[in-house]
């Protein structure tokens, strides 16, 4: 900033360099540049070193080459317990989320006058639902003298289910609350159901098509590249997922909710093995990249996008 | 032309100013001159601390692990220092305990733990070694910390290699807590000491006449007492990979999870004994609980009930008296503290002020310095005085505390938590589980002291 008061004398001033289209483009984004540097790519740099070390964060590293990742995959069968707890959780919330977020996208695409109050209103959990107020409502709700409980106590079913002791449904309350939060996906669904022509549905109206036809031979063929954005974007969503299972669960029952982010997180910091704890999420970022690969190379298969018919 | 370039200079200037804001943090304290003449009088002059206790505007921090009543006395503590201190200002932090630690570590990653940290005997050692804690000794010598009224075997507890790196905030020991009302209502009496079978057998009755179940969680604490009584230590025996208490204590676990008066596993995960605030003592789920004397008060204050204190339970035919007098925690103050004397300063007044321990009111246990504790005993509530009456009795039988704990306690606590869990929910028998925790406990112990 400086510089920029200094009055030019032979050369160019700083104002004439940075007024070059060029150089102002960078200036503009150097915030973003810096922060990204500062609090994304260095300490990727840094985790990946450290996840071939012995690194108990009060001691100062020891290299011990591919040691963390031969543990991982041999001597650390709760590893490929909480990956499988996590792969659980992907599989079925992920899925589900989405459906609902189709439902409601469906339901709110015909303008009325409510319909941005209700956009709005189920826009809601996607905001608040990772925080750690909505998981100790989780908690709470779900609780044996929770208000789920009551509310089933009042239709008559058994009402006294200990829902996040028992193995069984302690994971479903966390993929409940996944679902819940389906308004980022279903804000999306819903612009991506506005594109579609309204000439496409006449014309099979026309021609005999029921709603049922009309939605499964129009719309989800039409939707497929939004339905694959959402895909890979709640995919890598549910891989991150930290809260649920740190605040609600603490991964109990016997670690049947405890995610892979969370032991992750106690390797680096509750047993102080950093070191470890790198490696394991370098893995989580392979494993997240294959599956995205994998989507991609799929996509021809199913992803219909208009300008290729 | 010159919207460009009025465009860029923002932008400059808003990318440095983010810059700056990130780094202020992290720099010393901004050095306000206030009054020199406030209190520099009394500060003696100690050699080899920095200047910055001399009147300028010091900010201290300071973080412990504790729970509601723990954190509002604290607090008022912390604020009636200030007022009394106009140039110190002590920013405070506080979580539970599990948290707390996660968080301390990630705190020492980066350089910057709080100039007074909150300590526990079992973390003490793994922070020495690394070289976080500063060296109070020079402060007690030097009179800063004053230590004339504070019994020996005390400031002993927080010595690593001969040198004070911690100060215990009082002293506790382990307990059982029971709903008098309940206990009352079927009419049993408690003894001083119950063993483990006993309480099994009286928590049989209870439950008949009351519905109350029995809580029996196991735990790393209950690991160590069963240990103690066998005539051993824990850590002793996990590190060579012997099995004889680790059979008592997971028998004792199954044996308590079969019984329909103890409370059932999925209601005890729910429930978390390990937060004051959820144990299910305080709902009436159980009669009783096993913690540490100084949570007496706080777990009195949240259940709202007249609650009784007795002995934690020991083990039939006991070789030994597993009971011991533990420093409930302590203050350490970090070696990349910059206000090193100020900091010690704060630490004296909070153990040896009496108007000070009558706002904590021996919440952290009974204060070590025996002028306060009885200064301040008569003014106790009825929770605190039961509880300065338990750690008298205790005193008298204690045997000395286990070794402070090695490094990797943390992840053997873990895994001893989900092994016994495993026997609660009745996926593993007592012998698989002593089968699996001991071998692996003893893996993760040899991979720690790497």
């Amino acid at each position: 900033m400086k510089n920029n008061q200094m009055i030019p004398k032979r050369k160019k001033s700083v104002g004439q360099i940075l007024n070059t289209p060029k150089v102002a483009g960078y200036v503009f984004i150097l915030p973003f540049i810096i922060g990204f540097l500062a609090f994304m790519a260095i300490p990727m740099i840094l985790s990946l070193g450290f996840s071939f070390t012995r690194y108990n964060i009060l001691k100062s590293p020891v290299f011990i080459g591919l040691e963390n990742y031969k543990t991982m995959f041999t001597a650390d069968p709760k590893f490929w317990k909480v990956f499988g707890v996590t792969m659980y959780y992907v599989l079925f919330s992920v899925p589900l989320r989405l459906i609902m977020a189709l439902a409601v996208a469906m339901l709110l695409v015909k303008s009325t006058k409510l319909s941005g109050f209700y956009r709005a209103v189920y826009y809601l959990p996607s905001i608040i639902g990772s925080s750690v107020a909505v998981a100790i409502l989780w908690k709470r709700m779900f609780a044996s003298d929770g208000v789920v409980n009551a509310l089933l106590g009042i239709v008559g079913l058994p009402s006294d289910l200990a829902w996040l002791g028992r193995a069984d449904t302690a994971i479903w309350t966390l993929i409940i609350l996944a679902i819940w939060q389906f308004g980022s996906s279903m804000l999306i669904f819903l612009s991506g159901l506005k594109q579609i022509p309204v000439s496409l549905y006449e014309a099979a109206t026309v021609d005999g098509a029921n709603g049922i036809q009309r939605f499964f031979k129009i719309t989800i063929p039409m939707l497929t590249p939004t339905i694959f954005f959402n895909l890979i974007n709640q995919l890598i969503n549910g891989f991150m997922a930290f809260t649920q299972s740190y605040i609600i669960t603490q991964g109990k029952p016997r670690d049947t909710t405890l995610f892979y982010t969370v032991y992750m997180y106690q390797n680096s910091f509750t047993y102080n093995k950093l070191g470890y704890g790198c490696a394991m999420a370098w893995f989580m970022v392979f494993v997240v990249g294959m599956l995205t690969l994998v989507l991609f190379k799929t996509q021809k298969k199913w992803v219909h996008y208009e300008a290729e018919g | 032309m010159k919207k460009r370039i009025l465009a860029t200079t923002l932008a400059a200037i808003l990318a440095a100013s983010s810059l700056a804001a990130c780094g202020s943090k992290t720099e010393p304290t901004e050095t306000t001159k206030a009054d020199a003449a406030t209190t520099a009088a009394t500060t003696a002059a100690s050699t080899d601390t920095k200047p910055a206790a001399s009147g300028d505007k010091v900010s201290l921090s300071l973080c412990w692990w504790g729970n509601q009543t723990r954190n509002d006395v604290t607090k008022k503590a912390v604020d009636l220092y200030m007022s009394k201190n106009p140039n110190v200002d002590i920013k405070v932090e506080f979580t539970d305990w599990s948290g707390y630690w996660d968080k301390l570590s990630a705190m020492a990653a980066g350089g910057n733990l709080p100039d007074i940290i909150q300590m526990d005997y079992s973390y003490l050692n793994q922070y020495q070694k690394s070289g976080q804690l500063a060296d109070l000794s020079e402060f007690m010598s030097s009179g800063v910390i004053d230590t004339s009224k504070i019994p020996e075997s005390i400031i002993k507890s927080g010595e690593v290699d001969g040198k004070t790196y911690a100060l215990s905030l009082g002293s506790n020991a382990p307990m059982m807590v029971y709903d008098k009302a309940v206990v009352e209502k079927a009419g049993v009496t408690i003894p001083d000491q119950l063993t483990m079978d006993q309480l099994y057998d009286l928590g049989k009755t209870i439950s008949e006449k009351t519905g109350a179940k029995t809580l029996y969680d196991g735990g790393i604490n209950m690991m160590q007492i069963m240990a103690r009584a066998n005539g051993s230590h824990l850590f002793d025996e996990l590190s060579t990979g012997k099995e004889d208490s680790m059979k008592i204590y997971f028998n004792t676990i199954e044996k308590f999870a079969k019984s329909d008066a103890s409370i059932s596993a999925d209601l005890l995960a729910e429930k978390n004994p390990d937060v004051v605030e959820t144990k299910p003592i305080i709902d009436g789920t159980t009669w009783n609980d096993l913690s540490l004397s100084n949570q007496f008060i706080s777990i009195s204050k949240t259940a709202g009930r007249e609650l009784g204190i007795t002995m934690f339970p020991t083990i039939t035919d006991a070789k030994v008296q597993p009971l011991y007098l533990k420093p409930s925690m302590f203050f350490s103050i970090a070696e990349s503290s910059k206000n090193k004397e100020e900091a010690a300063k704060f630490i004296d007044w909070f153990t040896n002020s009496t108007e000070c321990n009558e706002i904590l009111l021996a919440e952290r246990g009974i204060p070590i310095n025996t002028e306060v504790a009885d200064a301040i005993k008569p003014k106790a509530d009825a929770a605190a005085q039961t509880v300065f009456d338990y750690v008298a009795k205790v005193t008298e039988i204690a045997t000395p505390i286990d070794a402070p704990d090695p490094s990797g306690k943390g992840e053997v606590e873990a895994l001893g938590k989900t092994v016994s869990e495993a026997v609660r929910y009745g996926d593993a028998t007592a012998d698989d589980a002593v089968g699996q925790f001991v071998p692996e406990a003893k893996k993760i112990l040899e991979e720690a002291a790497k």
